[in-house]
């Protein structure tokens, strides 16, 4: 069994998948399908430690979450990976963590699908290799949208002939899958991610007063920020049952009331750092 | 359903064309293969395959195109090679090699368990498959395909285009090649073939994209600094690493002008799917150092690995002081483990084996290994060294590393104004 190589991808494409190949018998490998073709069964990533939740007694099972400039992964580690485990209890928060892991699946039920990563290896790292990442990621993701947009563009879009063009058998793979998979890929949001990851890397622009628009623009962005959490509660008690309410059926309500979806993420992980509402199940939230 | 029953048989009769077989007797045993309630298209099938198995038309090879079915062939087996894989935990033999008959010459993969024929042997193949492989059609040989021997006669003009090619074409190069290349080492030894014993040279060669390893069964006179072009020669792989192989029905000329060699530079995910390679350089994250990184020491007998001074053969020795790393390179496509000695080690982390000493001597092996992991940890580099191919991926033993610099803030910058300018 050959090792699979380790994907760059930002936590947005990740958890904006949901085709996946499940491996079938005993040691073949899962892969999940990203919008933009990636076949991932390993991935590496470079991020903030935002928190770390023990979800038994004597730290069994740890849940945590890495964010990067496009969202957040959702880490699980258990007894079988000691190391990681005993490294996540004893790290500060935040601090800049490296984690290389593995696809985790959880489908409850058809067309439920939760994306989380079980780690192989995690270690604390600096600034720079935070940046670094975000650097190589961005390009790996350029990558893919090209693959894309090739494949897209080809009259009778091939593995092989995407092999030509130069892309590796992987990712040629996981194109042709996903452009199958996934009805309207929306090349422009991961467009948006990179150009975003990117300008997080170069200084302020110069021209812009940071302090004086900076500060009122906070403000006001605090106080809607504050609305929004406000309906999103309501919202999450509105359609919450004993078990919680359903992610998906959350963010659905909020797109209807014209919020986008990486906004209606932001802030059910803001109300989540407030203690407000909580995760039961992956995938269910639940207020306090 | 006698309408239906007619069009299967119009089918059947199309595809065995003019065979003096007449159509009631197809209708006869289309119709009992229906009663006994076998779907039609499975009856069709099985009439063709009864019917047409009268006459088999041969395919040339040249005419074989890509994902074709029932392909019957005469050829002669050129190469024959064998590969050791892995089918669910069980190690099965797979034969491959090339074919040729009066139209072109094809790479094969047989899947059957054994072989029935020899490097030489004319042969009949029927029922065989094809496949693309790196851009070139395929023979496949399955449990169901037929392989005969012929006695008589042999295939007159094979067609055996010799390919032109450089060092780092031979991975995805068929058949007869030509290459230009400097000899840079060799040595000589004796073997024994069928009861008689043999020279052959072996050694090292390269030319500006990279280096193979080479065996030549015949001797050529061949010395170390030689540049040579040999034509009529074959690659083989041993564990993904290039031999180049002739023998006395090789042209070998001398050149008079000298070449420059070069270690062939890959990307790392090419590298792993070339699986090995003499003197490769790539580049990779370093995304894990494993636990057994470090310091070590070793028995001074036979350089194993001692514990608590102990040697698994050797019992109690005096260990000898080393260095090494055992890392995961990643190019996010494809990893490999890289494998540093202790030079190797010395550089990368900026630290010689007497300052690794005071640091285990103050804070212990674990405080050395998390100095050398916060040094290297998520670092780009560029590897030069040996690359083998076995069932696990792909292992690299560095003979040169450095760091890569990235200078993040002009990179960011250059790469948004490309992003920007294309949208």
């Amino acid at each position: 069994m050959k090792r699979e190589g380790a994907w760059r991808i930002f936590a947005n494409e990740y958890n904006d998948s949901n085709v996946v190949i499940r491996g079938t018998g005993e040691k073949k490998p899962s892969y999940v399908i990203t919008p933009l073709g990636a076949k991932i069964n390993r991935l590496f990533v470079v991020g903030v430690l935002t928190d770390v939740e023990s979800l038994s007694g004597e730290n069994e099972l740890l849940r945590a979450h890495v964010s990067d400039p496009t969202g957040i992964y959702t880490l699980y580690s258990g007894q079988f990976q000691p190391d990681v485990t005993a490294t996540l209890l004893n790290i500060e928060i935040p601090s800049f963590l490296a984690f290389v892991g593995k696809v985790r699946i959880f489908e409850p039920e058809e067309g439920m699908l939760y994306l989380s990563v079980r780690p192989e290896v995690v270690y604390e790292v600096d600034s720079s290799a935070r940046d670094r990442w975000i650097l190589e990621t961005c390009k790996s993701t350029w990558e893919r949208i090209n693959a894309v947009r090739d494949a897209m563009n080809l009259s009778n879009p091939s593995i092989n002939e995407l092999v030509k063009l130069g892309y590796s058998r992987q990712l040629s793979e996981g194109v042709i899958r996903a452009i199958k998979s996934y009805k309207n890929i929306d090349v422009d949001r991961y467009l948006n991610s990179i150009e975003e990851a990117l300008r997080y890397l170069l200084p302020e622009e110069e021209g812009v007063l940071p302090d004086e628009i900076g500060i009122e623009t906070e403000e006001e962005k605090h106080e809607e920020k504050d609305d929004m959490e406000e309906t999103v509660l309501e919202i999450i008690k509105e359609v919450e049952g004993d078990k919680g309410a359903q992610w998906d059926i959350i963010v659905e309500k909020c797109q209807q009331l014209g919020m986008d979806k990486d906004t209606v993420e932001e802030i059910i992980s803001s109300l989540m750092d407030k203690g407000l509402v909580y995760e039961p199940v992956l995938g269910m939230i639940k207020t306090t | 359903m006698d309408s239906e029953i007619s069009a299967y048989v119009d089918e059947i009769m199309s595809v065995l064309g003019d065979e003096g077989i007449s159509r009631e007797d197809i209708e006869k045993e289309f119709k009992r293969f229906i009663e006994f309630g076998v779907p039609p298209e499975q009856a069709k099938r099985s009439l063709i395959r009864k019917f047409g198995g009268k006459k088999i038309t041969r395919k040339f090879l040249k005419d074989v195109k890509p994902n074709e079915q029932s392909i019957n062939i005469v050829c002669k087996i050129i190469t024959k090679n064998t590969r050791e894989i892995n089918v669910k935990g069980e190690t099965k033999t797979i034969y491959y090699g090339m074919l040729a008959d009066e139209t072109a010459v094809l790479p094969f993969t047989s899947w059957r368990p054994d072989f029935p024929a020899e490097k030489g042997d004319v042969v009949e193949i029927r029922n065989a498959y094809s496949r693309e492989w790196q851009g070139t059609v395929q023979i496949n040989i399955g449990e169901r395909t037929g392989i005969k021997k012929l006695d008589e006669g042999d295939i007159p003009n094979i067609q055996q285009d010799v390919k032109k090619c450089k060092i780092k074409d031979v991975y995805s190069t068929f058949g007869p090649i030509e290459i230009e290349a400097k000899i840079l080492s060799i040595s000589e030894k004796e073997v024994e073939t069928d009861g008689t014993k043999k020279k052959v040279f072996s050694g090292v060669l390269g030319d500006d994209t990279g280096k193979a390893q080479f065996t030549a069964w015949h001797d050529f006179n061949l010395k170390e600094g030689d540049v040579v072009r040999i034509k009529g020669c074959y690659a083989k792989f041993w564990r993904g690493i290039p031999q180049i192989v002739f023998d006395e029905r090789s042209t070998v000329d001398k050149l008079k002008e000298d070449i420059s060699v070069g270690s062939l530079s890959v990307p790392l995910h090419k590298l792993v799917e070339m699986r090995g390679g003499i003197d490769v350089t790539t580049e990779g994250t370093v995304i894990e150092i494993k636990e057994n990184s470090g310091y070590v020491e070793r028995c001074p007998e036979c350089n194993r690995l001692i514990k608590n001074g102990e040697c698994s053969v050797h019992g109690k020795v005096k260990g000898v002081a080393d260095l090494r790393l055992k890392m995961i390179v990643d190019d996010g496509c494809a990893g490999v483990s890289a494998i540093a000695n202790r030079e190797v080690t010395e550089k990368l982390i900026d630290m010689n084996l007497s300052d690794c000493k005071k640091i285990i001597k103050d804070g212990g092996e674990e405080e050395l290994l998390d100095i050398i992991r916060k040094k290297l940890l998520t670092k780009k580099l560029r590897l030069r060294g040996n690359a083998f191919g076995d069932e696990f991926g792909t292992t690299l033993i560095i003979k040169e590393a450095a760091v890569v610099n990235v200078d993040i803030q002009r990179e960011a910058q250059q790469f948004l104004q490309m992003v920007e300018g294309e949208r």
